[in-house]
């Protein structure tokens, strides 16, 4: 089905937060960053500026009414920078003025100096300086201090991989508007409005209900504006306190890409002990995150890495340890998949270097490791409706990978100047946030006497469908034309308490709660259809494609009529439904419990061919079959599918973060970091639904779709791996995503390491 | 300085300064907020429009410089109130996410189909380089092309094929 939430955007319609006409009196800011990565702050005048044509005010610590503090999780993030600073990027004040232009101008007459203290950019310098955001997180299943002496091949091995921008193509963006009686209007472009709305109570002063957080819609997100809108929401809802007008901030594209949070790199050694036959007894691995220099969602992010540390495989002996190491570079956040490709990524990379050992290709070893019913994850949740098995053999059955690897083969020996490559990527992706009273969500449903139903949610559609989603489970709920069905602003004051949108849930859990509140409607109005017929028991009566049934017989009475006359009867046609998800439990002390709902499952094939004189690459064909339950709307989720891939393809192949020694961003635009183009895309893609896999443990047995297929892109650095190594057989392989150009003419003509 | 522009048929008269770029005229001077700014640096393709014929990028076009300028933008695209066939294959194929790169992409497709009536993937892929989207991975954005170019049939099992 269309999604009819695309309609104003192909008008050019839809309206964004730069797109709102101006307040009156509208100020704009422009902040003052560091340009130090560590250092104590010696002086910091801004006295010129503050004097300078058009300026309203410059605003420092010193005028923060409330708490100087935005941290979430831990409190380490002061809004403004005070005696210290831990990045380039730091903030450190303030310049509020009529024009952006004349804000931005303003700001370089800010003058501060900074005594710059030692930089650290290296996560196991980090560690190894002891500054940890927690200690260390182990999880750990059967014994592999025993299990190595029962392996036929046991070898060691170190990944690396970078970080990742999020490049949503709507920048950082607020506006604040002063209200009466003391509370504040914020606009956000944020995924986590409770979080908003949080952080500007702390810092103005003022409690949750003086702080209003709305929004219609985000230019993309990903992760990125999960916990990274906070700052500047709040920074304008500062500057609107301070000066009694309303105050707006957009981030330019230089200072998004250079200052703002972005995907975890990880450095992890691993080792891995398997039979000849290519049975995995024993993992383990030390994962060192560059949590960089607030703790953020670092943790969480942590704990998701140790998830997914065995990604589809059932490994009976494990210990895996995650540390988040604090170093002197911009926040890194949440990011798509949130620790778990990194963790993928390394049981790939080990698979992979096994391979290479035993002889075998790293798809045979996959294959006979992968999942199967009833199997235990480390963190002590069993497999339930396991489809790692199917969605492979669906996979292999349509594309033959002999067939493939002759073809390969061939194509190698007839090549000099160019080699071909293929891998497989399995993916186990759970769903639930792992923090779990997030675990829940609400909807406020208002059906109206003209019989149109309006929604708004906790949820923040960002791009991935989920109104259309949630306007469809209302549709189906109360059987009528999805056509009636509006979904309004997401609002603290229409739905407290909100989780992020994140996690995958957002369609999970939001629509939950819209079903449960079109049920309880559902069950009032069918009260009042049975007055209305003169039929005494409302359990006989349905609503089927707008027409009221009774007893199983078709009536005269419509929706329209009776919502017209439901109304007139005084019946409450407005709900608020909260879902909260069932049975999940951790505990944090054993590092066991259950602590998802369920599972996605999929498998991808990737294939790629390698210029082996320039070290470029390209995509000849990706063939997916992903594991989606009962799809509530398959154009939505096939566009989910796709986008995720080829941000993993982005993420492992051209999208480099480069820092300076001293902590400096080296990469500001898009000429400098490059993310995937319409020209990068593959050949070909394919991309199948299993079929009969409905999921009992989400809304209309549909499964999350965000984040599992981002992790299919991991198989892109694998298939350009295997490509080089046809190139130079024998050479030591190398696990460091990405895997740019430069590095592949490194592997191909630099020494051998 | 006074600037005349005629944008998606209709003739604006404004003030502006010397410095102002198209994009920030159109959004701010003109009142339309349909094409978005996304990188400022002409990069990221966001603020496509079409001018005197050709796509450009109107963060990098000065105001000044368009004086004269026939302009079309996302809001002149639909015809008459009605979908374009590329709007509707847009919408058909689900070539749109969260919305912020679609106006500038889909100048981007009107200028390289003005050029090329029925162009290969390669083409289409060439064409739109310079369109950033984040969301889509382009699959359905390039089905989109092809189908409102008459280049998709459904096989025996119902799925889209190239012709």
């Amino acid at each position: 089905m269309k999604n009819f939430d695309t309609m104003m955007h192909v008008r050019g319609e839809s309206i964004f937060i730069d797109d709102l006409p101006e307040w009156a009196e509208l100020q704009h800011l422009a902040v003052v960053f560091s340009n130090v990565a560590h250092g104590t702050i010696k002086r910091l005048d801004v006295s010129r500026a503050a004097a300078a044509p058009g300026v309203t005010r410059v605003i420092t610590a010193a005028d923060i009414p409330g708490e100087n503090q935005i941290g979430g999780i831990f409190p380490d993030e002061p809004l403004l920078a005070e005696g210290s600073v831990h990045f380039v990027g730091d903030p450190l004040a303030i310049v509020v003025a009529r024009t952006r232009e004349e804000a931005y101008a303003a700001r370089r007459l800010v003058e501060f100096e900074i005594d710059p203290l030692p930089v650290v950019t290296d996560p196991r310098e980090s560690f190894k300086n002891g500054t940890l955001i927690q200690p260390p997180r182990t999880f750990a299943l059967g014994d592999t201090d025993k299990a190595w002496a029962d392996c036929d091949l046991v070898i060691e091995g170190t990944a690396e991989n970078g970080g990742q921008e999020h490049f949503y193509l709507e920048t950082q963006i607020a506006v604040a508007v002063p209200q009466e009686n003391g509370e504040m209007k914020l606009i956000s472009s944020t995924q986590s409005p409770t979080v908003v709305q949080k952080a500007a109570a702390r810092v103005l002063g003022v409690p949750q209900h003086a702080v209003e957080v709305e929004l219609k819609r985000l230019g993309g997100a990903f992760g990125g504006k999960e916990d990274q809108a906070t700052a500047w929401a709040v920074m304008a809802a500062l500057a609107a306190r301070v000066t009694g007008k309303p105050a707006k901030i957009c981030l330019d594209r230089r200072e998004d890409i250079t200052f703002t949070g972005k995907r975890h790199p990880y450095s992890t050694d691993f080792k891995i002990g398997l039979k000849k036959d290519g049975t995995i007894v024993a993992f383990q691995a030390m994962y060192y995150q560059n949590s960089g220099a607030v703790a953020d969602l670092s943790t969480s992010i942590l704990e998701r890495t140790l998830y997914h540390a065995t990604n589809s495989y059932n490994i009976p002996h494990v210990r895996v340890t995650a540390a988040a190491c604090y170093t002197n570079l911009h926040p890194y956040t949440a990011f798509r998949g949130f620790g778990g490709p990194q963790g993928m990524y390394v049981i790939e990379s080990a698979i992979r270097q096994a391979a290479e050992k035993l002889g075998l290709p790293a798809h045979v070893i996959q294959r006979k490791n992968l999942l199967k019913e009833g199997d235990l994850f480390p963190y002590g949740q069993y497999t339930e409706r396991c489809q790692a098995e199917r969605t492979w053999d669906e996979l292999v059955a349509r594309q033959d990978l002999s067939a493939l690897q002759k073809r390969i083969d061939q194509y190698n020996a007839s090549h000099t100047d160019s080699k071909k490559g293929f891998a497989l990527m399995p993916i186990c992706f759970g769903i639930s946030f792992t923090t779990l009273f997030l675990n829940q969500a609400g909807a406020l449903v208002h059906v109206y006497a003209d019989g149109s139903v309006t929604v708004s949610t906790g949820v923040v559609e960002m791009g991935q469908g989920v109104h259309m989603k949630i306007m469809q489970v209302i549709a189906r709920t109360l059987s009528i034309d999805v056509r009636r069905v509006h979904t309004q602003t997401t609002n603290t004051f229409k739905v407290a308490n909100t989780s992020p949108t994140a996690a995958s849930s957002g369609a999970d859990m939001n629509g939950k709660a819209a079903e449960i509140a079109c049920s309880e409607i559902l069950g009032r109005l069918k009260t009042a259809a049975a007055a209305i017929l003169g039929h005494n028991n409302p359990g006989d009566i349905q609503i089927r494609d707008e027409v009221v049934w009774c007893e199983g017989r078709e009536t005269q009475l419509k929706w329209k009529e009776l919502v017209q006359k439901a109304y007139l009867m005084k019946t409450n046609m407005s709900a608020y439904g909260h879902y909260a998800v069932p049975n999940l439990t951790f505990d944090k002390t054993k590092e066991k419990g259950r602590p998802f709902a369920y599972h996605v499952y999929g498998t991808a094939l990737i294939e790629a061919t390698v210029d082996c004189i320039r070290g470029t690459y390209r995509f000849d064909a990706v063939h997916m079959v992903h594991d989606i339950g009962r799809s509530i709307n398959e154009l939505i989720d096939e566009g989910q599918v796709y986008g995720a891939l080829m941000q993993g393809i982005g993420w492992v192949t051209m999208e480099e973060l480069l820092y300076s020694k001293e902590g400096k961003p080296l990469v500001d635009s898009l000429s400098k970091y490059k993310v995937p183009d319409m020209r990068f895309t593959p050949e070909t893609v394919s991309l199948h639904f299993l079929e009969n896999a409905d999921n009992p443990y989400a809304v209309m047995n549909s499964k999350a779709v965000g984040e599992p297929p981002l992790m299919y892109g991991i198989g892109a650095y694998f298939a350009v791996l295997n490509a080089l190594a046809a190139a130079r057989p024998g050479r030591e392989l190398f696990f460091s995503a990405p895997l740019t150009p430069k590095k592949v003419l490194s592997f191909l003509y630099g020494e051998a390491r | 300085m006074k600037i005349t522009l005629t944008v998606n048929d209709q003739v604006y008269i404004r003030d502006a300064a010397p410095s102002k770029n198209l994009l920030h005229f159109l959004r701010e001077d003109v009142g339309l907020t349909g094409t978005k700014e996304g990188c400022g640096a002409g990069e990221c393709g966001a603020c496509t429009v079409i001018m005197n014929g050709k796509s450009v990028n109107a963060c990098l076009v000065l105001a000044p410089e368009a004086d004269g300028a026939v302009i079309r933008t996302v809001e002149g695209e639909a015809l008459n109130g009605e979908l374009s066939p590329v709007q509707h294959k847009f919408m058909e194929h689900h070539a749109v996410q969260c919305g912020f790169c679609t106006p500038g992409m889909l100048m981007s497709i009107r200028d390289l189909l003005g050029r090329v009536p029925k162009p290969s993937v390669h083409q289409i892929k060439e064409a739109i380089e310079g369109n950033f989207c984040r969301c889509t991975g382009y699959q359905q954005i390039i089905e989109a092309v092809l189908d409102v170019t008459g280049q998709l049939t459904k096989d025996n099992k119902g799925e889209l094929r190239h012709v």
